[in-house]
């Protein structure tokens, strides 16, 4: 079972990953080589979802749904970002050649806490797919893909998030766990 | 001038639209790409699009772009296409020129804005195939969002496309897959 890396979750890293968190325009903090060791997981069973105009991907389940929801993953959040996350969904979803999810997707959200582990396999920038966050009055944050990395996001009511539209040339998925998490 | 007086039949599925070719004559057709090459031209990018945008060319007074707006806008050419896709009156137009390199593209939407009535657009790249990119794909969507490709347009040397705008004219400018440049000359017919 793939555990958090132990370097994360020594004190003074948490107490400094803390104060990274809070220090951006867009709070977020980003873990490479997050879990050790880096789970395979077993290949979800998709669903092409689109809704045309605001996204186009594929949807399973979470391949670590037990784990985004566990106390010990949910007080590491707590101790890296000092907020109080309440579990809403996890998912798995796929980026394939001309998939695309648009920011006003989002237009509807409340203040969530958005956690993204990439289990993209191999990936060029050049491919687009990367994850695009959004608030105003705020310089958008690109996020590559970075395959092993965990990304958490405070989003508030009119952030936004989307994943960039991959090019027809990309000859292999960008892939994610996202999971979000309510905040009050 | 234009070379052509009348628009050939509304294709009325997946919603009203109509390729007009050889749209322009020679000789004003030379002008115009001699007139847009001379533009300066920034590049635009969002979650929607990524392409390369001119100022807006509406009022702005340039011999050869006046030429170019009053064949595409002119009160008799209006009144035909008007009278083609069968709406009310067209007023005026709006017009800027685009150019989409490689890695360029136009996702999913449906133009809606309000006072656009008719969306055009004339293709100024010679010898453009569908292997290069840039073809316009019309869809067709059900209620639940789900879309299927209905046509895919490739955009021709001097051809002029105009769709109705409407919550179902969804379409989309696909990416440029080789190193070219796709010029258009885009806008709306306003009511």
């Amino acid at each position: 079972m793939a555990e958090i890396n132990f370097y994360y979750l020594e004190k003074p890293t948490l107490s400094n990953l803390k104060r990274i968190f809070n220090s951006g325009d867009i709070p977020f903090i980003r873990l490479s080589k997050f879990l050790d060791p880096v789970p395979i997981g077993s290949k979800p069973k998709f669903n092409r979802k689109e809704k045309i105009g605001y996204y186009n991907r594929q949807e399973g389940s979470a391949i670590l749904d037990d784990f985004w929801k566990s106390s010990e993953f949910i007080q590491f959040l707590e101790a890296t970002t000092g907020l109080k996350p309440k579990f809403r969904e996890a998912n798995h979803i796929c980026y394939s050649a001309g998939d695309y999810s648009l920011l006003h997707a989002e237009e509807s959200e409340s203040r969530r806490l958005t956690v993204t582990y990439d289990f993209t396999k191999s990936w060029k920038q050049e491919w687009g797919g990367y994850d695009l966050y959004t608030s105003p009055e705020n310089n958008p944050l690109i996020c590559n893909r970075d395959p092993g990395s965990l990304m958490a996001v405070k989003l508030e009511e009119k952030d936004l998030s989307c994943t960039r539209y991959v090019s027809q040339k990309a000859v292999s998925m960008a892939q994610v766990d996202r999971i979000i998490y309510d905040l009050d | 001038m234009r070379n052509v007086d009348k628009l050939p039949r509304i294709k009325s599925q997946p919603f009203p639209h109509v390729v007009v070719k050889n749209f322009l004559d020679p000789p004003t057709l030379d002008l115009a790409i001699d007139a847009l090459a001379g533009l300066e031209y920034d590049f635009k990018e969002s979650d929607l699009f990524s392409y390369w945008a001119s100022i807006d060319l509406t009022d702005i007074n340039h011999p050869a772009i006046n030429i170019l707006r009053d064949d595409l806008g002119g009160e008799i050419w209006r009144k035909k296409v008007a009278e083609s896709f069968k709406v009310k009156q067209l007023s005026s137009i709006d017009m800027a020129a685009y150019v989409y390199g490689l890695g360029d593209f136009l996702l999913p939407h449906d133009d809606q804005v309000e006072g656009r009535i008719i969306a055009y657009s004339l293709h100024l790249t010679p010898e453009i195939t569908e292997k290069m990119g840039g073809s316009l794909n019309i869809f067709k969507a059900n209620d639940a969002g789900k879309s299927k490709l209905v046509d895919s347009i490739i955009p021709e040397y001097n051809s002029l496309i105009m769709f109705e705008v409407s919550d179902s004219s969804w379409h989309q400018v696909s990416e440029i897959m080789q190193d070219i440049q796709r010029l258009t000359v885009t806008g709306w017919y306003h009511g």
